[in-house]
């Protein structure tokens, strides 16, 4: 049928003056701007949004305000986008999902014929038995599960995310929250309110508060003047409160954009969603809840069928059937659940109308295929028993307001607890944490001068909290209209079943009394065993009914029963808000682009980006290989900038290096570097590096890559205890740094030097010397760690370029060229020196990897020496040796491989490489302690579990007097 | 080629991104700075959202006890509070980031090179506190215009509002996960910020802050455009 639209002033949220198109599978249909995807197809005719999850049900509009999932569409670019908030645009594609067929003749909907074969937590007793047989239903569950498609071929979207400061953020734009926002800032706070909505006023906007149908327009209007003209109160519309988080860590998603609130005092107002009413065929298309038929009306002027029934067991019914007769609808009856319902202004006023209300009874089965055709109603003759005279009524639209559950999940993540609350059939917010406050529906309260008057106070006092105290406290109201809204028991079995508690999951009254039956009493357990709770809409329309009826299944009160834990997020949010924008720092040194304009292949080094090697990717192994030949036979240098580089400088700056590093350095020279070697508290190996001495009070150290920031912290760790007279300064970019290393290094060098003897005698390998290069001021370091003939030239950062330069140009005669990452750990592992983190683990203490020359025994006290006594004291469990592979031809055993003997993993190797220099493979390894003698063979287990003969041979591999770099 | 030979200028950790944007230097000392750029009025931008990288120009920094005395003694005036700048008389600004901690940077007019007298005149002989080699440790950055506040509203999580955030008011705190020194110093009834932070990190912060402040028409903005709202 086509309901059409309603004349103004019904509509609040259309523009009738701007048409638009869209398609839903397939099907143009006319929208208005401000429609959304599901009131428009309302509008059209179109009642079946959507199919369930498990048996593929047609599932029509049940909220409309985003709360289930039975409005879930797929859109181009977006799977489980809700069809009751997503705006229609022209031209926008919509259609169904999770069907097989079409939307209208969904083949899958046969699955419900087996219902009876799959009870409550059938899945967790099926598919595995016999053994094996997983294997075959795999492939068949997986294609029925999930929801939606991904499009990989979607467009990137741009979201970001950006703080917002305020005294107080009110989460909520209806009556209590406006109230509680327009108090706070007439006290002087700076108050920002947030409300999910295309408009602020809430419930003002769509439910009824009064006979005549005038009151909910003219109080809005009143609260949203004031709030709009306030200059310290900021509305955000169509903005979602995701999350509350710690200290008052509001999560806010607008559009594309994630608001990272602070708040000194938040006030929840948000509110309440209506509950469902439990019965055979409740699900049907054209049931749907009072307020979503309101909001249909009131917001999109959309009449939701021709001839309704409401079920109601409050006065909120009432004012839907007033609301549906002002819109020309036929109100067939109203079932009044209660037997006695009292007077009251909307109740009387419908009476006068001429509504046939039939208290005492219930909608006790909906009727129909497609979409509900009429009710079957039945007195009620207990708690949830309709044992009574039934008849039916045709109608095309039930409405159901039997009670409501707070909007209260923000006040559950910052530590509120939702308790049922017997006198008003509800569950209640409690132990509301501090710093929170608490204003309308949410807490309960219905009445809307008592709303008013609870936004007021909850506004003040948030306000006060922050300083803003200047005001007379508002007086708090007595009633709260909270008794008498939620009728205790909604909940009417039928013998046929098919009465849906939760929508997202097809779950009826049997599965959850089944699930406590097998013994999944606890509420907890019971939600996972049945699944109650864990769809998409998150047990908003079903915990409260899942509660009664575990209770009842138990003996118990519903308020012993606790409810399920409430996470973040509060509504569904996109990935992108979630992914979208995300800092990642990343940290280039200064002669990057020359790395890059010279055909660099750049790797990621902790944040830093280095050249792994220089050419094509395709001729990457050569590559190596000729950079490795290139330091081994002639000139080159590799960019070292990573390299941390901590001053420690002071008059204990000796006895500091002392107490950090496990060498000696109080007698260290000046003009001298040494190798540094740190340990943690117990004995492992956590990072190494070269102090240089350039003053008596002056150590320079370099630190790994990836470990500088670490050592950094660690050095102001304990210097805050130990209290030493020295500095610790962190200096690592601004320090850039560049290796020249070879044979030729230091006539390249000294072609542009002449402040510095670079001679052998007065510069000798681990001398360290202040200077110029190319005209810049540097540091320069005589270490090897590939073992040739080199300096580290360490300059300020803003000369890096010119210094790589410079070295490029003098070096240019010699053949000089860059070399990467990778083929200086080749040139390393040739020398034997370790990687720190490669050939070394979270255990690996100095003498398990053969650093023991770098431990004094004879200091008093260094970060690790007592652990260090203790390990060595004991039997050594492994040690780190080199070796070398008899054949070199076959599949070479990669680093992790591990070491075995007899079957039984006694190590792994750290480092393997087919050195160009030796003309065979060699690497360092793990193996046990009575393996590492020279000349001892073990196995590797290589690829494919092949095992690998593998010789121990002497280290350094290459060079093994140290000449080279010692010329 | 000799170990005589002048050194070189100093150029910018970005120098690559400014030239893109359209930049032309200028030498400021013994520095290249980005003067102005290519294309629209730059004192629009710079009321509105600017960016300057004024990274090649003089800073320096001294820390360990005694050096807020030494600074003092030099004719540096430095405020009691920890994390407040204070304007000294020839247009330079010392930042107190801690009790012995004093950031320097030289003024953006062409004033004294207070940095370059104060590093001249350290000597680490019986010194119980350091220089902090500011000026290549740190890039340096000026964000400038009303919209500056609510663009660092989406890299840092520290209220900059003009009204919470006053002049001269020091922050150390994270912008787009590095850590980095923020200072505000207005230009006129301009507002605007310093932005120190991590020079290996200089080209990842100008990129996001560039994404930061398009929204807000932000662009980069050059020296003199910066040095017209001094003058």
């Amino acid at each position: 049928m086509r309901a059409g639209r309603l004349p103004e002033p019904f509509g609040r949220f259309v523009d009738r003056a701007e048409a638009q198109t869209f398609t839903f599978e397939g099907r143009a249909h006319p929208a208005l701007a401000g429609d959304t995807v599901a009131s428009a197809l309302m509008a059209a005719g179109v009642t079946t949004l959507s199919r369930s999850f498990k048996y593929h049900r047609r599932r029509g509009v049940l909220t409309m305000a985003g709360q289930d999932a039975n409005t879930l569409v797929q859109l181009a670019d977006e799977p489980n986008a809700l069809a009751d908030v997503v705006p229609v645009s022209e031209g926008l594609a919509v259609g169904g999902q999770n069907y097989s067929g079409s939307l209208g003749n969904d083949r899958a909907a046969l699955l419900e014929r087996l219902a009876p074969f799959m009870p409550v937590g059938f899945y967790y007793k099926a598919f595995y038995k016999p053994k094996g047989a997983w294997k075959l239903w795999e492939g068949v569950v997986r294609r029925l599960t999930g929801l939606g498609r991904v499009n990989a071929e979607a467009p990137h979207g741009y979201y970001d995310k950006m703080y917002l400061f305020c005294d107080v953020a009110v989460v909520g734009g209806g009556p209590a929250g406006l109230s509680a926002a327009i108090e706070a800032a007439a006290a002087g706070a700076e108050v920002m309110l947030f409300d999910d909505q295309p408009a602020p006023g809430g419930a003002l906007n769509y439910a009824r508060f009064d006979a005549a149908g005038e009151r909910a327009g003219r109080v809005r209007d009143e609260l949203v003047r004031a709030a709009k003209n306030h200059p310290r109160l900021k509305v955000y519309t169509g903005a979602v409160a995701e999350a509350l988080y710690e200290d008052n860590w509001l999560a806010v998603v607008h559009g594309n954009r994630l608001y990272k609130v602070r708040a000194h005092t938040v006030v929840v107002a948000a509110g309440a969603f209506e509950q469902p009413m439990v019965f055979r065929n409740n699900d049907l298309p054209g049931i749907m809840l009072g307020s979503a038929a309101q909001r249909l009306m009131r917001l999109y002027a959309v009449a939701p069928g021709r001839r309704a029934v409401v079920a109601t067991a409050n006065d909120h019914g009432y004012g839907v059937a007033l609301d549906l007769l002002d819109a020309g609808i036929e109100v067939a009856a109203v079932a009044d659940l209660r037997p006695d319902p009292p007077s009251s202004e909307m109740k009387d006023a419908a009476l006068a109308r001429g509504l046939r209300v039939v208290a005492g009874h219930t909608v006790f089965e909906g009727l129909g295929k497609k979409r509900v055709a009429g009710v079957r109603m039945a007195e009620i003759t207990g708690q949830g028993e309709c044992r009574g005279a039934s008849f039916t009524v045709d109608c095309d639209l039930v409405c159901v307001s039997v009670g409501y559950a707070p909007t209260a999940a923000l006040l559950c993540h910052a530590g509120a607890k939702l308790a049922y609350d017997e006198a008003t059939a509800t569950l209640r917010p409690d132990r509301i944490p501090p710093g929170m406050h608490v204003a309308g529906a949410v807490g309960g309260a219905h009445d809307l001068d008592a709303v008013i008057a609870e936004g007021r106070f909850a506004g003040w006092a948030a306000a006060a909290a922050g300083g803003f105290d200047g005001r007379a406290e508002p007086k708090f109201p007595n009633g709260r209209g909270d008794v008498g809204v939620n009728h205790p028991w909604p909940i009417f079995p039928h013998p046929k079943g098919k009465e849906f508690v939760d929508f997202d999951e097809d779950l009826v009254v049997a599965d959850i009394e089944n699930a406590v039956a097998d013994g999944f009493e606890e509420i907890e357990l019971l939600k996972r065993y049945s699944t109650s709770g864990m769809g998409p809409s998150q047990g908003r329309q079903s915990a409260l009914a899942t509660v009664r009826l575990a209770a009842r299944a138990r003996g118990r009160p519903p308020a012993e029963m606790g409810t399920t834990t409430v996470r973040p997020p509060a509504l569904p949010e996109t990935f992108g808000v979630l992914a979208g924008r995300s800092f990642n720092p990343e940290r280039l040194t200064p002669a990057h682009h020359r790395h890059v304009e010279a055909g660099a292949r750049m790797m990621v080094a902790g944040l830093w980006w280095r050249p792994a090697f220089y050419g094509p990717p395709e001729r990457r192994d050569e590559c190596i290989v000729e950079e490795a030949t290139a330091v081994r036979a002639n000139v080159a240098i590799i960019d070292v900038s990573t390299l941390g580089g901590i001053e420690v400088r002071g008059a204990d700056a000796a006895e500091f290096m002392n107490r950090m590093y496990t060498f000696a350095y109080k007698k260290q020279q000046v003009g001298r570097g040494r190798y540094a070697l740190m340990t943690d508290p117990s004995g492992a190996i956590v990072d190494d590096g070269v102090a240089c001495r350039f003053a008596e009070d002056h150590y320079y150290v370099t630190a790994t890559t990836g470990g500088a920031d670490g050592v950094y912290q660690n050095m102001l760790w304990y210097n805050a205890q130990w209290r030493l007279a020295v500095d610790i300064s962190n200096v690592t970019a601004a320090w850039c740094g560049v290796n020249i290393a070879g044979p030729k290094s230091r006539h390249v060098l000294s072609r542009i030097t002449r402040d510095v003897d670079l001679s052998a005698e007065a510069f000798p390998y681990m001398g360290v010397r202040h200077g110029t290069v190319a005209g810049i001021p540097v540091r320069l370091l005589r270490v090897g760690f590939v073992g040739e003939l080199g300096y580290e030239i360490h300059a300020p950062a803003a000369f890096g370029e010119v210094l790589w330069d410079a070295l490029v140009e003098a070096g240019r005669e010699a053949g000089i060229r860059p070399f990467g990452v990778e083929a200086q750990r080749l040139l390393r592992l040739e020398k034997g020196h370790i990687i720190i983190g490669q050939d070394t683990d979270g255990l690996t203490h100095p003498h398990e990897a053969e650093m023991g020359w770098a431990v004094s025994g004879k200091k008093p006290f260094f970060v690790g020496k007592r652990a260090i006594e203790i390990q060595t004291a004991r039997p050594i469990t492994r040690r780190l040796v080199g070796f070398a592979l008899a054949n070199g031809s076959g599949p070479l055993p990669e680093e992790c491989h591990l070491t075995v003997r007899a079957g039984e993993i006694v190590g792994r190797v750290t480092s393997v490489v087919r050195s160009p220099a030796l003309g065979r493979v060699i690497g360092l390894a793990y193996v046990a302690p009575d393996q590492a003698e020279v000349g001892s063979t073990f196995h590797i287990k290589g690829p494919g579990g092949r095992l690998i003969a593998a010789e121990v041979v002497p280290v350094p591999f290459y060079d093994p007097d140290n000449q080279r770099q010692e010329l | 080629m000799d170990g005589q030979v002048a050194r070189p200028p100093r150029r910018s950790f970005i120098y690559r991104e400014l030239e893109a944007a359209g930049a032309r230097f200028v030498a400021v000392g013994d520095a290249e700075v980005a003067a102005h750029y290519a294309g629209d009025d730059e004192t629009q931008a710079l009321s509105s959202l600017g960016i300057a990288d004024l990274s090649p120009l003089p800073r320096t920094g001294f820390k360990g006890d005694g050096a807020v005395d030494w600074l003092a003694a030099q004719g540096i005036a430095i405020g009691e509070a920890s994390n407040h700048a204070v304007r000294q008389a020839d247009g330079a600004l010392a930042a107190k980031l801690a009790p012995g901690e004093v950031l320097v940077l030289d003024g953006l007019g062409e004033g004294e090179a207070i940095c370059a007298r104060l590093d001249a005149a350290w000597t680490p002989v019986a010194s119980a506190f350091w220089p902090v080699p500011r000026r290549d440790g740190a890039f340096w950055f000026l964000v400038t215009g009303e919209h500056a506040a609510t663009m660092f509203a989406k890299v840092c999580g520290v209220d900059l509002r003009p009204d919470k955030f006053s002049n001269h008011a020091v922050a150390q705190t994270s912008v787009a996960r590095t850590n980095a020194i923020v200072v505000r110093d207005d230009l006129g009834a301009v507002p605007a910020f310093h932005l120190l932070g991590d020079s290996a990190s200089a080209r990842y912060m100008w990129h996001c802050l560039a994404d930061a402040a398009r929204e807000f028409g932000g662009r980069p903005v050059g020296l003199e455009a910066v040095r017209s709202l001094i003058r």
